[in-house]
C-alpha cells in the first residue's frame, strides 16, 4: 500500500484500514449496495409536497382574483364609452351611456304587452330578450342631474323602439357640482349684459354647432382660454388671496400673543427677579454646571485606580448634577422676558398693527378686483348644449335654468362616438392624469385624488419614521438589557396581544391621548385647574431633584460587585431604586401638567390647533397599533445575532452599547426593515382609526405651504383607505362615484406596493452587506 | 493531515499534494522509530495523533500498555483531591497571566476546580484536554467573557501583570481592550474588511485615518493576510473564505497591540491548509505575543506551543514543556491522554 511508505501510518484513509483487518463494516457498504427496495412514499414525503402546492395554489388564486378584480375594473372605469341615443315607444329620447345589462322580471301588468311583443316577433331592437326569453334591462348614465334628478335610469329594452349613435353626442366632465352633462352641443355665445339696468343683454354667437360633426372642433381654442381664465382666477384666490390672509393672521397673532404676555405682567406673573438677579443667577448655574463637569472628569480618571471610584464620590457628582440643572431651570424659567411689557409699548404695538393690517386689507381688495374683473369676462362666454329628452340647455345653477353655463366650467369635452381609437385612448391617459394628479371635484364624485396620494404617503412615511425608532428601542431594552425573567415575559405576552386589540379600539386612545391631551397641551399649556403656584412648583421640583438623588444613591449602593451575586439587601435596594425612578417620572408629568411657566404654544389662536385631529396624531396612533409587529421582528432579528459575533466584539474590548450599535444593529437592521415593511402595509391601509383622528373627507391643501414651518402636520388630511369608503359608501351620488371606488384602490395598492419594493430593495442591500451569502 | 474536530477524522487520509505539511511536521516533531509503530496504529486506530512509544516513556511508573485508568483520573472522576504535577520549568520564566485557585461554577455547576497556573511571557502555551473539562472556560476566565454567562461564579483570582482581573473595581471593558481573544468559528463582523481589523481601536476612540491604516496594514500582515486583501480592504469581510475570516480576526485581534492572545481552538473549523497557516501566522508571533491556545489536535499542541498544559474534567493535570508533555510525560494520565488512551 502506497499510505505505508508515508512517514506516519497513524493517517492512513479508513479504506485502506478496511481493507487490511475488515474487522469494521463500514457504513457505506450497506448503502452501496444495489437498490433492493424502493423507498416508501411517506418517507420521500410526496403527499407533504401535494399539500403544500395545494395549499400555496388556493393562497395565489385569492391573491390573483382580488388583484385581478381590483386591475381590471380600476383600469376600465376611465375608458370612454360611447353614448346612445334612444327613442322610446312613448316617445321619448334618451341619451347615456350604458353601464351594465341584466335581464329581470317583469311586473304582472307588464307581463301581458311582453308577451305580446314576443308572438308578434317584431317592434323591438334585437337585444331585448335573452336566450331564455327573458327581458333585459340596461343601466344607462344619463347625467344632467340638475333638470333631471337622478343621473342613472334603468331602460327596459323592450320599451325601445330604436337606437342610435349621433356623432354630435357630447359629454361634459363639468367643475360645477352637478357631474356630467350628456346632450347635444348647440352653439357658444357671448352674452354681454348692457352697461346699466335691466335690458336684455345683447348675445352674439361665436361658434355653432355644424349637423354631424359636432362642436368641439371649432369652439377648442375658445375652451383654451375660458380655461386659463379659470387658471388665472384660481392662481389669484388660491396663491395671492392666501398668502395676504397667512401675512394678515401672523401679525394678528403676534399682536394677540403680546396682548396675552402684558395680561400676564400684569396680574402678577411676571419674572420672579430684575435682570441684575437674573444675570447673578446664570452665572451660579453655570458654575455650579462647571462644577459637576470637573467633578465627573476627575471621576473618569480616578477610573484607572482600582477602588477610587467608590459609589459615594459617583452620589456626590451625580447629584452635583442635579442642583446644578435646577439653577439651570430657575434661570430658564425666570428669564426676563416679553412678559414684562408695558402699556406704552403695548399701545405703539396696536398702532403698528393697526396700519400694517390696512396696507394688507388694501392688497387684499385689489387682488379681489382684479377677479372680479377676470370673472366678469368670463361670465359672458356662453355654452348652449341641450338635454336630448326636454330639449333645455345646461344652466348655469339650477336656480337660474335660463341662462346658460360658462364654457369655462367644462373640465373636459368628449364627444365619445367620434373618437378613433388613439382618441379614447388620449381621453383614457388624459383622465387618469387628472386623477393621479387633481384635486377632486363634485363631492369627490369626480376629479383627482392627488391630495389623497399625498396624505396617505406622507402618513405612512411619517409612520414608519416613528414606529421603527420606538419599535427597535423597546425590542433593543427587551432582548438585550432587560433580564429575562417572569416580567419580561409577561410584557412580550402583553406586546403581542395588543396586535390582536381592534384597530379603532387605537382611535379612540389616539382621539383622547393625542388630540385632546397631549395636542391640548401643547396649544395651551396645562388646564388652570392643574396649575400650581410658583412656590409650590419649585418645591415640586427641589422634591423630584431629592428623589432623583434617592433612586441614584440607592441604585449605586444596591449594585452587586462586578462577578459576584447581588446579596439580598442588594437585590432589595435595586428594586426600591427601580420604583424610586418610576416616582421621579411621575413626579416629571406632574411638575409639567401643574406648571404655572407654560401657557402653550398657539393661546392666541381661537381654534384648536394641535389638540384636534391632524396627521401627526394619526401617525402617531398608527405607529402604536403597528408597534407590535415592529417589536417583534426586531426581537427575533436581535436573537438572530450569532452569539460568536457579540463575544468577539466584548473579546475586543467594546462595550455593550458599543457592541449594539455596531454589531448587533447593523445586522439585526434587513429584520428590523421586514418589521417596517409589515408595519408600512398594515398603516396604509388602516382606516377605522383614522376616521377619528385625521382623515377628513375635504382637505385640498397639502400640508405643505411656502410659509414655515412648510410641514403642518397639525393639520388634517385626506387617506385613500377613507377616500374609498367616503366614495363607495357615503356620498351622495353613489353610483356615480363606484367606479372610483376600484381606480382609487387600484391606486392604494400600488402605493403600497412601490413602498413595499422600495423598503424590500434597501432591505436586500443591506442583507448582502450585513449578512452576507459566501462562507 | 490533521482533523478539524474530531479526533476520530485523523483516519481521514491526506490528500496528494499536501506534501509541504508533512514536512513541516517532520521538522517540528521528532520523529522517532516508535512513530511508524504497526501496534500502536493497529491499537489505537482513532486517537493517536501523536503516537508515542510506550516503550520510550522514561518514567518508570507508566504501565506499559495497562488498559486501567491511571489512579488520577479516577480520583478526579470521583471528585477526590489531586494534586497537578506542575513541571519546574514553567516557573523559570515571567508569567503575564497567572490563575490563584481560580473555581468557577456555571449556575451552581463547578466547571474549573482550583486552578493553579502560570502562562510564561511571549511564550505559546496550549492548553489539552478531553471535551467539557474546562479549557475554553479557563481561556474565557482570563479575559472574563464568562461574565456574560448568567449566573456565572468565581472564587479565587486571576492576575494579569499582577493586576487582579477579578477585583470589584476593575474595568472589564478595559482589561478586555489588553487581551485578544481568537474563536473556534471565525467571527468577523458586519462591515468591511477594514473597519474589521480596526474595530478595537475604533471602540477605544481612535480616529485618526493614518494611525487606523497603518494599524490595520500592520495587523493584516502579521495575520499573512495583507497580500490577498490589500486590494479590497472596502469589500465586506464575510465574502472572505473561511481560512481567510479566520486571520482576519487573528489580525483584529492583535490589531490594538494586546498583552495576551488568547485562542480557543482557532483551527477547528479550517481545512487543512488554512490551518497549517494559521500555525505558522502563530509561530511568527509567538515571540512578540503572549498566546495561550485551546486546541484538540495534539499535533498543533505539539507544533505550536512552547508549554502544554493537560486539563481534566475541570483540573489542572499536569503542565510542563511542550517537548516534555508529549515525550517524557510525568504523569500516567498524561502519557495515556496524549497516545490517545482515552478521551
Ligand atoms: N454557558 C455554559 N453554561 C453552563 N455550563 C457550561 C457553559 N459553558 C460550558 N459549560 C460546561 O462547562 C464545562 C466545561 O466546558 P468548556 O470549557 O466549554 O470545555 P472545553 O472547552 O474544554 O471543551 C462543560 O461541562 C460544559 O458543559
Ligand atoms: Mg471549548
Amino acid at each position: 500500500m502506497g499510505q505505508l511508505t508515508q512517514p506516519n501510518p497513524v493517517i492512513a484513509p479508513v479504506d485502506v484500514a478496511n481493507h487490511q483487518g475488515g474487522s469494521r463494516p463500514l457504513l457505506g457498504a450497506r448503502l452501496g449496495s444495489p437498490k433492493s427496495r424502493a423507498t416508501p412514499l411517506s418517507a420521500r414525503g410526496e403527499p407533504v409536497v401535494w399539500l403544500t402546492g395545494m395549499a400555496m395554489s388556493i393562497c395565489i388564486v385569492m391573491i390573483v382574483a382580488l388583484l385581478g378584480i381590483t386591475v381590471y375594473q380600476g383600469s376600465r372605469t376611465f375608458w370612454p364609452k360611447p353614448i346612445d341615443t334612444l327613442v322610446m315607444t312613448d316617445g321619448r329620447v334618451v341619451m347615456g351611456m350604458p353601464m351594465a345589462t341584466e335581464h329581470f322580471v317583469p311586473q304582472e301588468s307588464d307581463r301581458a304587452a311582453i308577451e305580446k311583443l314576443k308572438a308578434d316577433a317584431a317592434g323591438f331592437i334585437p337585444g331585448a330578450f335573452d336566450a331564455q326569453g327573458r327581458p333585459v334591462r340596461t343601466l344607462y348614465r344619463i347625467g344632467n342631474k340638475e333638470i333631471r334628478g337622478e343621473p342613472f335610469e334603468w331602460i327596459e329594452l323592450y320599451k325601445v323602439k330604436s337606437t342610435r349613435r349621433d356623432p354630435e353626442a357630447t359629454l361634459l366632465e363639468r367643475n360645477n357640482n352637478w357631474g356630467l352633462w350628456i346632450g347635444v352641443a348647440e352653439r357658444v355665445e357671448r352674452r354681454v349684459k348692457p352697461a346699466e339696468g335691466s335690458g336684455s343683454p345683447v348675445i352674439t354667437t361665436l361658434a355653432a354647432a355644424e349637423k354631424g360633426k359636432g362642436l368641439w372642433r371649432s369652439i377648442a381654442p375658445l375652451h383654451g382660454e375660458a380655461s386659463d381664465r379659470r387658471g388665472q382666477i384660481a392662481v389669484l384666490s388660491k396663491g395671492e388671496v392666501g398668502e395676504i390672509n397667512q401675512r394678515l393672521e401672523r401679525e394678528r397673532q403676534d399682536f394677540e400673543q403680546a396682548k396675552l404676555a402684558a395680561a400676564r405682567a400684569k396680574a402678577g406673573m411676571g419674572p420672579a427677579f430684575g435682570a441684575g438677579v437674573w444675570w447673578a443667577w446664570l452665572v451660579m448655574a453655570v458654575g455650579l454646571a462647571a462644577v459637576a463637569a470637573v467633578m465627573t472628569r476627575r471621576l473618569i480618571q480616578m477610573a484607572d485606580r482600582p477602588g477610587s471610584v467608590t459609589p459615594t464620590r459617583r452620589l456626590v457628582v451625580s447629584a452635583c448634577w442635579v442642583v446644578a440643572i435646577g439653577a439651570a431651570l430657575v434661570a430658564v424659567l425666570e428669564r426676563p422676558s416679553s412678559a414684562s411689557m408695558s402699556e406704552q409699548e403695548l399701545a405703539a404695538l396696536e398702532t403698528r398693527y393697526k396700519a400694517k393690517s390696512d396696507e394688507l386689507n388694501a392688497a387684499y381688495q385689489s387682488v379681489l378686483d382684479r377677479i372680479k374683473e377676470i370673472d366678469a369676462r368670463d361670465a359672458e362666454v356662453r355654452l348652449i348644449v341641450r338635454d336630448a329628452e326636454s330639449g333645455r340647455f345646461a344652466p348655469t345653477t339650477s336656480t337660474a335654468p335660463d341662462e346658460p353655463m360658462r364654457l369655462s366650467s367644462v373640465v373636459r369635452w368628449v364627444e365619445p362616438n367620434q373618437l378613433t381609437f388613439a382618441g379614447k385612448v388620449g381621453v383614457y391617459l388624459d383622465r387618469w392624469r387628472e386623477f393621479v394628479f387633481d384635486e377632486p371635484r363634485n363631492t369627490n364624485t369626480e376629479g383627482g385624488i392627488f391630495p389623497v396620494i399625498f396624505g396617505t404617503v406622507l402618513l405612512t412615511l411619517l409612520l414608519s419614521v416613528l414606529v421603527v425608532p420606538l419599535g427597535v428601542i423597546a425590542a433593543l431594552y427587551m432582548r438585550e438589557y432587560a433580564k429575562q425573567g417572569v416580567m419580561i415575559s409577561v410584557v412580550r405576552i402583553c406586546v403581542n396581544n395588543l396586535a390582536g386589540v381592534p384597530s379603532i379600539v387605537y382611535g379612540v386612545f389616539g382621539l383622547g391621548f393625542f388630540c385632546y391631551t397631549l395636542g391640548a397641551y401643547i396649544d395651551r399649556g396645562p388646564m388652570p385647574e392643574m396649575v400650581v403656584s410658583r412656590f409650590a412648583w419649585w418645591a415640586g421640583a427641589i422634591g423630584l431633584g431629592m428623589v432623583v438623588v434617592f433612586a441614584v444613591a440607592m441604585g449605586l449602593y444596591g449594585r452587586p460587585k462586578p462577578g459576584r451575586e447581588a446579596t439580598r439587601t442588594q437585590k432589595w435596594l435595586m428594586l426600591l431604586s427601580a420604583l424610586t425612578w418610576l416616582a421621579a417620572a411621575a413626579g416629571v408629568v406632574g411638575l409639567l401638567v401643574g406648571t404655572p411657566y407654560f401657557h402653550g404654544f398657539y393661546e392666541y389662536r381661537p381654534a384648536a390647533t394641535f389638540g384636534t385631529r391632524g396627521l401627526l396624531w394619526a401617525a402617531l396612533t398608527l405607529s402604536l397599533l403597528t408597534l407590535p409587529v415592529v417589536i417583534v421582528a426586531t426581537e427575533e432579528a436581535i436573537a438572530a445575532v450569532p452569539r460568536t459575533m457579540r463575544e468577539g466584539s466584548y473579546g475586543c474590548g467594546a462595550s455593550k452599547w458599543q457592541t449594539i450599535r455596531r454589531i448587533v444593529l447593523p445586522r439585526a437592521m434587513p429584520g428590523i426593515m421586514t418589521g417596517m415593511i409589515l408595519a408600512m402595509a398594515r398603516g396604509a391601509g388602516e382606516v377605522a382609526p383614522l376616521m377619528l383622528v385625521g382623515a377628513v373627507k375635504l382637505a385640498p391643501e397639502l400640508l405643505v405651504s411656502k410659509s414655515p414651518p412648510f410641514l403642518h402636520l397639525e393639520n388634517s388630511f385626506m387617506h385613500l383607505g377613507f377616500h374609498i369608503f367616503d366614495v363607495g359608501f357615503q356620498s351622495p351620488d353613489s353610483e356615480a362615484a363606484r367606479p372610483l371606488v376600484w381606480t382609487t384602490t387600484l391606486v392604494l395598492v400600488c402605493i403600497v406596493l412601490f413602498l413595499n419594493l422600495a423598503a424590500i430593495r434597501i432591505r436586500a442591500k443591506l442583507r448582502s452587506k450585513y449578512i452576507g451569502g459566501a462562507f | 493531515m490533521d482533523a478539524p474536530t474530531k479526533h476520530n477524522s485523523n483516519a481521514r487520509g491526506s490528500g496528494p499534494g499536501e506534501g509541504g505539511e508533512e514536512v513541516t511536521r517532520a521538522t517540528i516533531l521528532p520523529k522517532g522509530p516508535g512513530n511508524e509503530d504497526p501496534t500502536a496504529a493497529t491499537l489505537i486506530p482513532l486517537n493517536a495523533p501523536v503516537a508515542v512509544p510506550v516503550e520510550s516513556a522514561p518514567t518508570g511508573r507508566v504501565s506499559s500498555g495497562s488498559p486501567a485508568m491511571a489512579s488520577g483520573i479516577e480520583a478526579i472522576r470521583e471528585g477526590r483531591p489531586f494534586e497537578p504535577r506542575i513541571h519546574k520549568e514553567v516557573a523559570q520564566h515571567e508569567p503575564v497571566v497567572r490563575a490563584e485557585k481560580f473555581d468557577l461554577f456555571y449556575s451552581g455547576k463547578q466547571a474549573l476546580h482550583g486552578i493553579n497556573m502560570d502562562f510564561p511571557r511571549n511564550k505559546v502555551t496550549a492548553l489539552i484536554g478531553p471535551s467539557g473539562c474546562g479549557k475554553s472556560t479557563l481561556l474565557r476566565s482570563i479575559n472574563r467573557l464568562n461574565d456574560l454567562v448568567d449566573g456565572v461564579r468565581t472564587q479565587g483570582e486571576i492576575f494579569i501583570n499582577n493586576l487582579p482581573v477579578y477585583a470589584p473595581d476593575v474595568d472589564v471593558i478595559d482589561l478586555r481592550k489588553r487581551i485578544g481573544m481568537v474563536f473556534q468559528k471565525s467571527n468577523p463582523f458586519p462591515m468591511s474588511i477594514f473597519e474589521n481589523v480596526v474595530y478595537p481601536l475604533r471602540i477605544d476612540g481612535e480616529r485618526r485615518k493614518g494611525v487606523l491604516a497603518e494599524a490595520c496594514e500592520k495587523s493584516l500582515r502579521a495575520a499573512a493576510l495583507w497580500d490577498e486583501v490589500k486590494d479590497r480592504l472596502k469589500d465586506s469581510a464575510l465574502a472572505l473564505s473561511g481560512g481567510q475570516q479566520q486571520r482576519l480576526c487573528i489580525a483584529r485581534a492583535i490589531s490594538a497591540e494586546p498583552e495576551v492572545l488568547l485562542m480557543d481552538e482557532p483551527c477547528s473549523a479550517l481545512d487543512p491548509i488554512a490551518t497549517l497557516k494559521i500555525e505558522e501566522l502563530i509561530h511568527d508571533i509567538a515571540g512578540r505575543y503572549t498566546v495561550i491556545i485551546v486546541t484538540h489536535n495534539m499535533h498543533q499542541a505539539a507544533r505550536v506551543s512552547d508549554f502544554t498544559a493537560f486539563m481534566y474534567l475541570g483540573r489542572l493535570v499536569e503542565y510542563g514543556k511542550t517537548a516534555a508533555i508529549f515525550q517524557r510525560p510525568q504523569l500516567p494520565e498524561t502519557e495515556q491522554y496524549v497516545t490517545g488512551r482515552f478521551g
